[in-house]
C-alpha cells in the first residue's frame, strides 16, 4: 500500500486554503481565539519589556559598582588621610576618587536642575565630602569584602559607607520577581488561550463532522483530515502573537513619548529600548505553539474517537 | 485460476443482543466479477457493504478483500485500502459546500494527483455520467439523480479495484438507470470488480449478472451469471 510519508506541496496548499476558508467562515469564534492569544502574549510581553529594561539598568550599574565613603562634616584632615590610607591598603576597593563638598553640590545641581535653586538658597553646603571607589561586581559580593567594609566603617571620620551593589542586588531581585510574575501570568493566560483555541477547533470539527466522515470513507489519511485544523490553530496563534507584539510596540512608543521627558532619570532607564528580536521571535513562537497545541489537543481527541 | 477479490467467511454482525444484521454469511466474489446483492429492506445489504469498506468490523468471521484480512488491518492502513475501493453511497455523501468539480478534485487531492491534472480527470469522469456541464454547480442545486451521478463519477475517478454501490439507481428513471449500469459495465470491463446492492429486480434480470440474495441477514439464494454475461473472471476473456 502507498504511504504518504511526505506531504506534497499541493496538499500543503490545500491545508492553508482550507484553514483560511474555515477561519473566514467562523470569523467570530476565530476572533475570540486570536484575541485571547493576543491578550495573554501582550501581558507576558509587558512583563518581559519591564524586566528587559530593568535588566539593562542593572547591567549598566553592575559594570560600574561603586562604594561611596561619606565623611563626617567635621572630619579632620588627619582622619581624611587615615580613610585614604585604609582604602589604599585594601586593594579590593580599587581606584578611588576624592569628591569635595563643592563638587558634590555641583553634581546635585546638574542632576536635579529643578531643585538647584532651593539648594542655592541654603546658607551652608549640606553635601558631605566622599571617597568613591570602583569595585568589581565579583569582589563586591565576596564575604571577605563585606568584612573589609565593616572594618572601614569603624575608621574615625566616616559618616556612612554606601554600596551601589545593594541597589543592584535589590533591582536584580525585582527583575526576577517581574520575570516570574510575567511568566506565571502569561503562562496561565497562554494555557487558557490554547484551550480557547482547542474549543474553537472542536466547534469547527463538529461543524465539519459529516465532511470528515466523507473524507475518511474516500481514503483521506488522518494527516489530511487534521492538517487544515492544525494550520487553522497555528494561524490563529501566529496572528494573535503578531497583534500582541504590534500592540506592545505601539503602547511602548506612545508611553515613551508621553512619559519620557529628556531630563527624567527614572523614565530614562524604563524606556531604554524595546524588546530584542530574540524575545520578539520568542513571543511569536509562543503564540504559534499555543495555537498549534490548542488545535492539536482537540484534533487528537476528536480523531481518536473515530474508528 | 480466478483470484478472489472479496471473501466473506462465516461473517456475523451483531449490533446488540437482539439485533443481528448478518448471520454466518459466507461467499466470495472473484476479481473482475459483476455481482448484484439484492434483498428486501433490512436484509443486511448496507451492513454488508459497510463491512467491505471497513466502516465496521464483523462480530464473528473473517473478511478478506484483495488478499487483505480486514479484521487484522491497522487503522493507519485503512485510508490506503479505501482508496482502492470506489463507493457510491445511498445518500451520495457529497460535500455540499463544494462544487461538483471540487468534490471530485478533493478525491484527487487525497490520492495525491497533481492539481493541474484535476480539471482533466474531473471533466472526464463527469462526461462519463453526462454531467460535464454541471462542473460548477453545488450538490443542493442538482436533482437527486444528478447527485447520484456525481457520486458515481467520484467513485470511478480513480479506476478502483472494487466498485461498490448502494442503491445507485434508486433515484433514477429507467433510461438513466440503464445508463448508469452501462457505466458500471464499462468500469467492469476496465478491470473493476463490481458489487451493486439494489432492489431493482428488472435491472438485475436485464443484466443477467450473478446475484446474491439476502434476507434477514442470511444468504437465501445465489444465481450465477448468464453464460453470455460471464465476466473476465468467469472465462469470457479467457482468464478462468
Amino acid at each position: 500500500m502507498r504511504r504518504d510519508a511526505e506531504i506534497p506541496r499541493s496538499t500543503l496548499g490545500y491545508f492553508f486554503r482550507e484553514a483560511l476558508r474555515r477561519i473566514w467562515v467562523s470569523k467570530r469564534t476565530s476572533f475570540v481565539a486570536v484575541a485571547m492569544i493576543a491578550i495573554s502574549l501582550l501581558i507576558l510581553g509587558a512583563f518581559l519589556l519591564l524586566s528587559e529594561n530593568l535588566s539593562r539598568a542593572v547591567t549598566r550599574w553592575q559594570g560600574s559598582s561603586r562604594v561611596t565613603v561619606y565623611l563626617d562634616a567635621d572630619a579632620t584632615p588627619a582622619q581624611v588621610h587615615d580613610v585614604d590610607a585604609f582604602l589604599a591598603a585594601h586593594r579590593d576597593f580599587g581606584a578611588r576618587r576624592f569628591v569635595t563638598k563643592e563638587e558634590a553640590l555641583a553634581r546635585f545641581k546638574s542632576y536635579f536642575t529643578n531643585l538647584s535653586e532651593v539648594v542655592g538658597e541654603l546658607d551652608e553646603n549640606p553635601f558631605p565630602a566622599s571617597f568613591e571607589c570602583n569595585v568589581s561586581p565579583r569582589t563586591a559580593q565576596s564575604p571577605a569584602f563585606a568584612r573589609e567594609v565593616a572594618d572601614l566603617r569603624a575608621v574615625a571620620g566616616i559618616d556612612q559607607v554606601q554600596l551601589d551593589w545593594d541597589w543592584v542586588r535589590r533591582l536584580r531581585r525585582l527583575v526576577d520577581v517581574v520575570n516570574i510574575a510575567g511568566f506565571v501570568a502569561g503562562g496561565i493566560l497562554a494555557i487558557a488561550a490554547a484551550f480557547t483555541i482547542a474549543n474553537v477547533i472542536r466547534l469547527t470539527m463538529m461543524l465539519y463532522r459529516e465532511e470528515i466522515e466523507i473524507m475518511r470513507l474516500v481514503g483521506a489519511t488522518e494527516r489530511i483530515i487534521r492538517g487544515p485544523f492544525l494550520i487553522e490553530g497555528l494561524l490563529q496563534g501566529t496572528v494573535g502573537a503578531l497583534v500582541a507584539v504590534g500592540l506592545l510596540f505601539g503602547s511602548y512608543e506612545l508611553a515613551r513619548r508621553l512619559l519620557s521627558p529628556a531630563s527624567s532619570l527614572l523614565w530614562g532607564f524604563l524606556f531604554a529600548g524595546f524588546l530584542p528580536w530574540q524575545k520578539i521571535a520568542g513571543l511569536i513562537a509562543g503564540g504559534m505553539v499555543a495555537g498549534w497545541l490548542g488545535s492539536w489537543i482537540s484534533v487528537r481527541e476528536r480523531t481518536e474517537e473515530a474508528t | 485460476m480466478p483470484h478472489t477479490m472479496i471473501h466473506f467467511y462465516h461473517v456475523t454482525k451483531r449490533f446488540d443482543r437482539y439485533s443481528t444484521a448478518l448471520h454466518d454469511v459466507t461467499f466470495h466474489i472473484d476479481k473482475g466479477e459483476f455481482v448484484f446483492l439484492t434483498g428486501p429492506s433490512g436484509a443486511g445489504k448496507s451492513t454488508l457493504l459497510k463491512l467491505i469498506l471497513r466502516q465496521m468490523k464483523p462480530s464473528d468471521g473473517q473478511i478478506v478483500v484483495n488478499g487483505r484480512n480486514l479484521n487484522a488491518m491497522r487503522r493507519a492502513q485503512l485510508p490506503f485500502f479505501r482508496r482502492e475501493i470506489g463507493m457510491v453511497f445511498q445518500d451520495f455523501k457529497l460535500i455540499e459546500r463544494m462544487t461538483v468539480f471540487e468534490n471530485l478534485s478533493f478525491i484527487l487531492t487525497v490520492l495525491g494527483v497533481a492539481p493541474k491534472e484535476h480539471k482533466k480527470k474531473a471533466y472526464g469522469a463527469l462526461r462519463a455520467v453526462s454531467l460535464h456541464h454541471k462542473l460548477n454547480a453545488y450538490p443542493p442545486q442538482l436533482s437527486g439523480g444528478e447527485q447520484q451521478r456525481v457520486a458515481v463519477a467520484r467513485a470511478l475517478i480513480n479506476d478502483p479495484l472494487v466498485l461498490i454501490a448502494d442503491e445507485p439507481t434508486g433515484n433514477l428513471d429507467p433510461d438513466l438507470s440503464a445508463e448508469i449500469l452501462e457505466i458500471f459495465s464499462d468500469a467492469n470491463l476496465r478491470g473493476s470488480t463490481v458489487l451493486i446492492a439494489t432492489h431493482d429486480r428488472e435491472l438485475i434480470q436485464r443484466s443477467g449478472r450473478r446475484v446474491i440474495a439476502l434476507d434477514r441477514g442470511r444468504i437465501t439464494d445465489e444465481k450465477p451469471a448468464a453464460p453470455e454475461r460471464a465476466t473476465r473472471a468467469g472465462g469470457l476473456f479467457g482468464i478462468g
